[in-house]
């Protein structure tokens, strides 16, 4: 191999409907390329575990702190709706792995296929997401225009006592519960969280599917697909453990 | 590259179904009312759904020792966070009956030195 040009392998198009790929010239083999890409990747996952981790860590710290409010808390939550957001990223992990089976196999049509599939299913899991929170708002359980006014000090009885803004509660049905909005802070910041990685995740998706089109992806060289769809699965299996904690409060 | 492994479709629609299974499980045992079990039934069985996501549409049971390594170990750093969190928790002395007892949204947090002082 020469190392005066810095250019790098090049992986043949298996057919005519795929382009060739170069693998980056700091490379010395298409297989060190994919194996440096996943090692990077599994290792961003582990910060991802350790980003969720913290928060799962707070939610069994107050779970145990203020087990009634977290049992009145989840009755808040419509869990048909947690069921069918749980099947409907189940669903979407299983055509994204379909996805990555294809790309591997350079079905490009079944590719493009499961991957838009994939893109549906995080549409649906953000559409009933903004359903839920819509409940929350009209509630007063997180009342969304005042997120950001903050924590006020306010008088009771003589004593001086915090109440968070966007806690109204307009039902009274966490009466008596301390730190009533302890639980929806929980859900609100766990869920934002892992409905942003929902968002990033279909925009990825939405990037290796153009690729796709483009003939980018097939049996020689489809490690971005497979990478995304490390992501997209890393997202299903936080929503795995948020379901039964947050819609079935044990 | 042929060293790559190619799950087979039937594989992944066995893992998906067991999945759906184990979540209509959850749902289900959510109803029974086990105590402090329930916590354990529940974590228990959204591991194993994790285990089927991670080993079989996550391909790690195929992947390098390496990126094996990497991963399991994210978990063991994670036990670490949760064994001093809860383990000092569960050492504390909480007086629930106390502060359910005052205005809502005030200090219910006693250190065990603030109830023991004779008062």
């Amino acid at each position: 191999m020469s190392h005066d040009d810095h250019h790098g392998v090049m992986i043949p198009a298996p057919s005519p409907e795929f382009v060739s790929h170069e693998v980056a010239h700091h490379f010395n083999s298409p297989v060190q390329e994919f194996q440096a890409g996943k090692l990077g990747f599994w290792l961003f996952l582990a910060t991802e575990i350790l980003l969720f981790g913290g928060l799962f860590a707070a939610y069994f710290y107050f779970h145990e702190v203020y087990p009634e409010t977290f049992r009145v808390g989840g009755q808040q939550l419509d869990w048909r709706l947690g069921a069918l957001n749980t099947s409907v990223l189940l669903l979407s992990s299983w055509t994204m792995a379909m996805g990555v089976r294809s790309a591997q196999t350079s079905q490009k049509k079944k590719t493009i296929m499961y991957l838009t599939l994939t893109v549906i299913g995080a549409a649906g899991f953000m559409v009933i997401k903004f359903i839920e929170y819509s409940a929350k708002n009209e509630h007063g359980l997180i009342v969304f225009g005042d997120l950001f006014d903050g924590y006020q000090l306010l008088s009771v009885g003589g004593e001086t006592v915090g109440e968070v803004s966007w806690f109204k509660d307009y039902d009274g049905v966490m009466n008596g519960l301390p730190h009533g909005h302890m639980f929806f802070a929980i859900y609100l910041t766990m869920t934002a969280i892992h409905g942003l990685h929902v968002i990033i995740g279909a925009v990825a998706i939405l990037y290796v599917l153009y690729g796709t089109t483009k003939g980018r992806y097939h049996a020689g060289y489809y490690l971005p697909v497979d990478l995304v769809g490390l992501y997209w699965h890393l997202v299903d299996l936080i929503w795995i453990f948020l379901f039964p904690l947050l819609y079935l409060v044990p | 590259m042929g060293h790559h492994h190619v799950s087979s479709p039937a594989m992944f629609m066995s893992v998906l179904l067991a999945l759906l299974f184990l979540t209509f499980i959850t749902v289900a045992v959510a109803q029974f009312d086990f105590g402090s079990a329930n916590m354990l039934i529940a974590m228990g069985i959204a591991s194993l759904k994790a285990s089927l996501v991670i080993l079989f549409f996550m391909h790690l049971k195929y992947d390098t020792a390496i990126n094996k390594l990497v991963f399991v170990s994210s978990f063991l750093f994670l036990s670490l966070l949760f064994i001093f969190t809860l383990g000092d928790l569960f050492t504390r002395r909480l007086d629930h009956e106390l502060h359910m007892t005052k205005a809502p949204v005030t200090g219910d947090w006693l250190h065990p030195s603030a109830i023991d002082d004779g008062q």
